[in-house]
């Protein structure tokens, strides 16, 4: 490989605030080593300069590039484009120095140290380019545009509507046997048992019913929801509380005690911590306004510790109230209870007024959402951590709302935190969106900056496997670790834990790490 | 130069880190140019040994710049770069070196303050203590 | 077919809708009011010290740096639209945008506002973290327009970025759908006069307090610019009530509040909190998570532990000013039967939100109404126009529900095509 460079500078951003002699810089980049051709332009981001620029690097015969602009964010995509298709540079071998950011903004007021700084920041910059290799990166077909929607509720339902309508098919696999109205494919009484492959490219197992069969798809929606049959507490075993879902059910069918309805915010007050409402508030209180108004004899209780009546609920709150419905605090450490005495009886310290009630009941509902059982084996099988309340844990807020740290796999509605049916629709319709966007690609893009391990440095203790975040490192047939590119995000977090030093990531290896900062240490400054 | 500048070297990851510093610099914040900023993709690609080199290379003091942790891009890679930190610190003070010269932070993208705080923090670490003094000179 | 989406309003709804439907190749044109893009998320504070604490407010910032440099989407600062018309092939959009006087050359070196000479300055940064980060001046205080014609930060600007012959654009563009998302107005606390803002230094709100902690990282008083060692914070300032403010709950309010302060008792040892609410609404999280960590901060004194933060279930009734100069408030207990006065250093009131409403011609020409709170409805829009709602200016929502319902909306819009 010749190694030879081409610097630009953007003579505007780069001047700026006359902090930096530019004409030096160009000076000092000339006499460092590799350096091909350094030139400074006015605008770099202009079309003629881009095609002088090109030009220059083809008549130099350079074969890799640093361009010093205002801030990575303003080189022209263009400016790229020019360089990988005209000169044919390697798109590894450009990268971008902030002298702005950097130096020449936050050191204005000393542009002598800003100078020298500049220079060393200059040549640590170009001894690392000069280190650099070319890298391609790989692509695949994506072999399906199925979307696998986990969970036949509220969500997984939106999901798979939203996905169609973008033109994707839909596999939606739910446990139960329960009717669903849905496009796509429904499979009942189906379970996830483990996942392979990537983003674009997963392969499923399933097992429907007795039979085990895989099943590829190019995306994954968890909507696993709530768990709604197994809910246990002292007011389930005392007083058949029921879930509050199956309250709205019995209204839809017109079925609406006389002796009064008690909705209680868990089944559970004593609870250390008691993991459910938020947004199920906004259902309690509509189903207890729509009891009082077909029912207007049947007494109707909301027992709580919070009454998370958020946004516009407080309204319909304010309007329950108005209707007669009965609002009453309880504290943690005096939770409601069915009366020893009497069984039909709930008693509850009201803790404004401090009366003690003994509520007579028809049905007892509880407004909270149990995490799903069923995501420990979604977790295990898809490899997505889980929360301590028992939900499955999205990734980092930089990837939004509703993706997990697996790229290709989202989860919406009850699966993360309880929440109403209307947020969970919400939840699933953006779910579907996204899952959508993603796989109309139909290209998986990967490899590049990515980790590649040295098979005789390996002596296979697994840190890797254990540290890697997206799973890419597996110990392969050889006994030894590698890495699957497929999945490798480039983070290098492998190669920093690596206690045989086997790994290396592309273009921040360590000996390219630690040169450029023993030549930046060097500059005096 | 009448008095010596101290060196500090800044491991900064290319998602938040990044960010923090061009917010910085472009909300119209001055900070000591001391500072040395190596960019890696991730903190979790920070080794032990790329601190233990800078200092060895000349450096007073190294920070490490991440995400804030649980909102890392690549989920727990400024965990991870927190445990390489904790780990070498631990082995500085066993050799005799100041555990302060080296820190991890964490910031947000929209952090505009975060970042001069940590270089004068660092500056002033590197400035109090001086350059390292070779082992024979220490008791 | 090139008729593009219209997205009003640069805050994190019009963001992500933007943002989806650019991502989908769709053309946007993105018109904000403001002088950068990020909406109410550029003065608010990240709430997290080491560890994040899901308050959304970076997922804003990072989709406005990201904007500005996607192509297909049109930004426009400083503008609004006027109205949109019935076209044959779709609608028309009016766009007036006030002048800037800077140029995109701006690299916000900030030397400008430093040699403007007019008191409070004429030329400003943008605010708060949003992006882009190019100045603007005010015409109306800039010496420039008067008789002086001072032309001190053209003299000094290092990129020739100041042009002083901007003048008032309008624009119009062929546009398919609207996406509204004018976003929200922070209650004033002035309206709630017996708790003392604004003729109390050191009562702030919410908001504030906000833009303090992001531009400093810590709390200080107003006063003096001490940090504070005993702190309230009042929930529920302006929101659920009939008489003052808003009769709504406001959402947000618990989520920010109890976040700010987790971070400023974390972020400083030696400051104590009072927390004074109705309700505790907290998203996202078990409601007994922030009364289990208040439960947990203590101090040692004297070898006994003391509590740093009281949770105390109560609407103070009045702030006054002490002898002492500290603010006491006066509080009764839950059950109204004692009658206490407490004296702070600091009390930051948690404003609630009202929607901002749209510009009469522009609710006019899309037959938009407004319910009985004030949010924006649109059920009927003339002519077929589709519009879409988003964000605060529909119904009170957190940065994260709001996020979520641009990116569901947004992919609709996108399906159904730039010609509608």
């Amino acid at each position: 490989m010749k190694r030879r460079i081409q610097v630009v500078i953007c003579r505007v951003c780069s001047g700026a605030a006359n902090v930096l002699d530019v004409e030096k810089l160009l000076r000092v980049a000339n006499e460092a080593p590799y350096v091909g051709s350094a030139i400074a332009v006015n605008y770099a981001c202009n079309a003629k300069t881009i095609a002088q620029i090109v030009e220059e690097a083809k008549s130099r015969e350079v074969d890799r590039m640093l361009i010093i602009p205002c801030s990575k964010s303003d080189v022209s995509p263009a400016l790229f484009q020019a360089y990988k298709k005209k000169a044919k540079i390697n798109e590894f071998l450009m990268e971008t120095v902030d002298l702005v950011g950097e130096i020449v903004l936050p050191h204005r007021d000393n542009p002598a140290r800003a100078q020298a700084k500049a220079e060393s920041k200059l040549l640590a910059a170009i001894t690392r380019m000069a280190m650099l290799e070319p890298l391609q990166k790989s692509s695949e077909k994506m072999r399906t545009k199925n979307v696998v929607i986990i969970g036949a509720g509220v969500a997984g339902v939106e999901a798979a509507r939203q996905a169609t309508q973008a033109g994707m098919h839909t596999i939606l696999i739910e446990k139960s046997d329960k009717e669903v109205k849905a496009p796509g494919v429904v499979m009942p009484k189906t379970r996830l048992v483990s996942a392979k492959g990537h983003a674009g490219n997963f392969i499923l197992t399933i097992e429907a019913g007795e039979k085990r069969e895989t099943l590829e798809c190019a995306a994954v929606v968890i909507a696993s929801g709530g768990d709604w049959s197994d809910a246990k507490g002292p007011l389930v075993q005392a007083c058949g509380a029921k879930p509050l879902y199956r309250l709205v059910q019995e209204i839809g069918e017109g079925i609406i005690s006389r002796e009064g309805v008690v909705i209680v915010d868990t089944p559970d007050p004593k609870a250390d911590i008691t993991s459910a409402q938020d947004f199920a508030w906004e259902d309690a209180i509509q189903s207890a306004i729509e009891i009082r108004k077909k029912s207007p004899e049947t007494e109707v209780y909301l027992l709580f510790q919070e009454m998370r009546a958020l946004g516009l609920d407080e309204l319909s709150y304010r309007d329950a109230a108005d209707l007669g419905v009965r609002f009453v605090r309880y504290d943690k450490k005096r939770p409601p209870h069915a009366d020893p005495k009497d069984k039909s009886k709930i008693v509850v310290i009201d803790s404004v007024q401090g009366q003690t009630l003994s509520i007579p009941y028809g049905g007892v509902y509880y407004a909270s959402i149990a995490p799903n059982p069923d995501n420990v084996s979604i977790s295990e099988a898809l490899r997505i951590p889980m929360t301590e309340s028992g939900g499955l844990r999205r990734g980092s807020m930089q990837k939004g709302p509703i993706a997990t740290p697996r790229p290709g796999v989202l989860v919406c509605g009850s699966a993360q935190f309880p929440r109403s049916e209307n947020i969970s629709r919400l939840e699933g319709r953006a779910a579907g969106a996204l899952a959508a966007q993603l796989v109309s690609t139909g290209i998986v893009e990967f490899g590049g900056s990515v980790a590649e391990v040295t098979p005789d440095k390996c002596s296979a203790c697994l840190t890797c496997v254990r540290t890697c975040p997206f799973e890419a490192p597996f110990i392969g047939n050889a006994g030894k670790a590698e890495i699957q590119l497929q999945l490798c995000q480039g983070c290098g977090m492998c190669v920093g834990i690596c206690p045989s030093k086997a790994i290396e990531l592309h273009n921040y290896t360590d000996d390219q790490l630690s040169t450029e900062t023993a030549s930046y240490i060097g500059g005096d400054f | 130069m009448a008095e010596r500048e101290p060196k500090v070297v800044g491991y900064c990851c290319e998602k938040h880190g990044i960010e923090c510093v061009n917010l910085a610099a472009r909300s119209g914040k001055q900070y000591d140019a001391s500072i040395r900023l190596v960019r890696v993709p991730c903190t979790g690609r920070v080794d032990g040994m790329h601190i233990l080199r800078a200092l060895e290379d000349g450096a007073d003091a190294v920070f490490v710049l991440g995400c804030l942790e649980k909102n890392c891009y690549y989920d727990t890679g400024s965990i991870e770069g927190r445990k390489r930190v904790d780990y070498v610190k631990s082995m500085l003070s066993q050799v005799g070196i100041e555990p302060e010269r080296v820190e991890m932070f964490n910031a947000s993208s929209s952090m505009a303050w975060k970042f001069p705080e940590i270089v004068s923090t660092m500056t002033d670490v590197a400035k109090r203590l001086g350059p390292i003094e070779p082992r024979g000179d220490r008791q | 077919m090139n008729n593009k989406v219209l997205v009003i309003g640069g805050g994190p709804a019009g963001l992500t809708a933007a943002q989806t439907l650019a991502s989908d190749n769709e053309e946007v044109v993105l018109v904000e009011r403001g002088d950068t893009l990020g909406g109410m998320a550029r003065e608010l504070t990240c709430k997290g010290i080491s560890e994040c604490r899901n308050c959304g407010v970076c997922f804003a910032i990072d989709r406005a740096a990201e904007i500005i440099r996607m192509p297909g989407v049109e930004v426009m600062l400083r503008s609004e639209v006027v109205s949109i018309d019935k076209k044959e092939d779709g609608f028309r959009a009016k766009i007036r945008s006030s002048p800037r006087y800077v140029t995109k050359s701006c690299i916000g070196c900030d030397k400008c506002s430093q040699v403007c000479p007019v008191d409070g300055k004429a030329i400003f940064a943008p605010c708060g973290s949003g992006h882009p980060r190019t100045h603007w001046i005010e015409r109306g205080k800039c010496l420039h327009f008067r008789k002086q014609k001072c032309e001190k930060c053209a003299e000094v600007c290092p990129t020739n970025a100041i042009n002083y012959d901007d003048r008032v654009k309008n624009v119009s563009r062929n546009i398919s759908s609207v996406i509204l998302a004018t976003g929200l107005d922070p209650i004033d606390a002035r309206e709630i006069p017996r708790l003392g803002y604004g003729h109390i230094t050191d009562v702030v709100s919410s908001v504030d307090a906000e833009r303090i902690l992001n531009e400093k990282g810590r709390m200080v008083r107003p006063s003096d610019g001490t940090s504070p060692k005993k702190i309230a914070v009042i929930q529920c300032v302006g929101s659920r009530n009939e008489k003052t403010g808003v009769e709504y709950c406001s959402k947000f309010c618990c989520k920010y509040g109890t976040k700010i302060a987790q971070l400023i008792i974390e972020g400083d040892p030696d400051t104590d909190l009072d927390f004074y609410f109705m309700d505790l609404r907290t998203l996202y999280e078990p409601q007994d998570d922030f009364k289990k960590w208040a439960n947990d901060m203590k101090r040692k004194v004297e070898k006994k532990k003391v509590p740093r933060v009281r949770l105390i279930r109560s609407m103070p009734s009045q702030a006054f000013l002490g002898d002492d100069g500290r603010i006491w408030l006066r509080t009764s207990d839950e059950t109204d039967s004692e009658i206490t006065e407490t004296p702070y250093d600091l009390v930051i009131l948690s404003v609630g939100m009202r929607p901002r409403a749209p510009p009469d011609l522009l609710a006019r020409s899309l037959d938009l109404a407004m319910d009985g709170c004030g949010f924006v409805r649109c059920e009927n829009p003339k002519e077929g126009a589709r519009v879409i709602v988003l964000g605060a200016a529909s119904e009170p929502m957190d940065i994260e529900e709001t996020v979520t319902r641009a990116m569901a909306a947004a992919a609709d819009v996108a399906r159904k095509g730039g010609s509608a």
